[in-house]
């Protein structure tokens, strides 16, 4: 099952990594968030990884769609840990949230399993 | 009329220059080597003949001009990029603008001086008008070594300002994966900004899992300090890096509860040392003594 923009990749057992393309169109984010969490919990996932590496800047726009989608993965009892953030995206993203995110952090996976062993 | 008039004193002039030039090129060396050369070390003797001869051509280039009074001729740019480059390797090796403008009004005397050599060929109005001509150029060249006298403090002022934001937020790896970072003095926006962004980019480079903020060099802190604070601490966590904050002073620590920062989301530590220690802890790594 593709979902348009992005690459949903099943990394090991109960962990998936999802890789944003340049196409992905976040207007149509419920949509897109059903079908990430349809397949999130056809696969019985309990972590997903967001990599941001090609993402320099971060508006309140794709925050709150990074937020949302965290929201849903918690609702489905999976983890999403943001990686591969950017200096730049962390810079402009600390200057606007005024909460902790619904999204946890780490530089890459294996810097998060190790934090969480 | 005006236009002719001033062609003809130029033309005067350039005559003087070309007959006199070797004795207007000996004074001027002269001075320029005492002013610059000898003790002062300033520019070699070769360096002086060199700059005196190139200076000779250039003006007889400018009175040669169709118009000499145009500050806007090739002739006059060349004139003006000489005594930018000659004022910036005379500062450049420690000298002064003084003596340099000094020395441009002595050259200034040497040549209205030239001018009373040849008293029957030139008559009042050609005086008049060469030394119009003499005080507007050369107050044009004093004006040129004065703009490169200014780029020149103002690009060493901003390599001073460079290395002391270097040196005043040193970012060390202490361990493999352990950045600390010393704040000393006070943190306002801008100096923020710039240890924020060179801390990120650090902890992108050397892939850093902690950094532990140490805080005992700061001696007050404010509403929009703590804020700027909290940033640094929310943007290494979106890193994905561990932010320890230690060597908060009792009167920080007051000031912090009275400004309602919220501190929950942020690890804390009495000293550097126990900052150190609880960043190995999350990595894992335990430091003990040798066993004898």
């Amino acid at each position: 099952m593709s979902i348009p923009g992005l690459h949903l990749t099943q990394i090991g057992s109960g962990d998936f990594l999802l890789e944003p393309s340049r196409s992905l169109n976040i207007c149509d984010r419920d949509k897109l968030i059903e079908r990430i969490a349809a397949r999130l919990l056809q696969a019985r996932a309990s972590r997903l990884y967001y990599d941001l590496s090609e993402q320099a800047i971060i508006d309140p726009v794709y925050y709150a769609w990074l937020n949302a989608l965290a929201g849903t993965a918690i609702a489905i009892n999976v983890r999403m840990v943001c990686i591969h953030m950017q200096p730049t995206a962390a810079f402009a993203l600390a200057q606007f949230i005024h909460e902790i995110p619904a999204f946890e952090t780490a530089l890459d996976i294996s810097g998060w399993q190790r934090t969480t062993q | 009329m005006a236009q002719e008039k001033s062609s003809s004193a130029s033309t005067k002039l350039t005559e003087l220059l070309k007959l006199q030039v070797g004795s207007i090129s000996e004074t001027i060396e002269k001075e320029g080597r005492t002013i610059f050369g000898g003790s002062n070390n300033l520019l070699g003797t070769d360096e002086i003949t060199d700059f005196c001869i190139e200076f000779l051509q250039l003006l007889v280039a400018l009175l040669e001009s169709r118009d000499p009074h145009n500050d806007g001729s090739p002739q006059f740019h060349a004139l003006e990029m000489f005594f930018n480059s000659l004022s910036k390797q005379i500062l450049v090796r420690g000298g002064r603008v003084e003596d340099l403008v000094r020395y441009i009004q002595f050259m200034q005397r040497t040549l209205i001086e030239a001018l009373a050599h040849d008293k029957k060929n030139i008559t009042v109005d050609d005086t008049r008008d060469a030394l119009l001509f003499l005080s507007s150029t050369f107050n044009e060249l004093i004006l040129a070594v004065f703009q490169a006298y200014l780029d020149e403090k103002e690009r060493t002022i901003n390599a001073q300002e460079a290395e002391l934001r270097e040196t005043a937020t040193p970012i060390t790896e202490i361990w493999d994966g352990v950045l600390t970072l010393p704040i000393i003095g006070t943190l306002d926006s801008n100096r923020t900004m710039l240890v924020m962004e060179a801390l990120l980019n650090r902890i992108a480079k050397e892939h850093a899992s902690a950094v532990v903020m140490d805080l005992t060099g700061v001696k007050n802190i404010d509403s929009q300090v703590s804020h700027h604070l909290i940033q640094m601490v929310r943007a290494v966590q979106l890193m994905g890096s561990d932010a320890i904050i230690t060597g908060i002073r009792p009167e920080i620590a007051r000031a912090l509860t009275s400004l309602n920062i919220d501190l929950s989301g942020v690890t804390t530590r009495a000293s550097l040392s126990d900052g150190l220690k609880e960043a190995f802890r999350r990595m894992g790594i335990q430091v003990s003594h040798k066993a004898i």
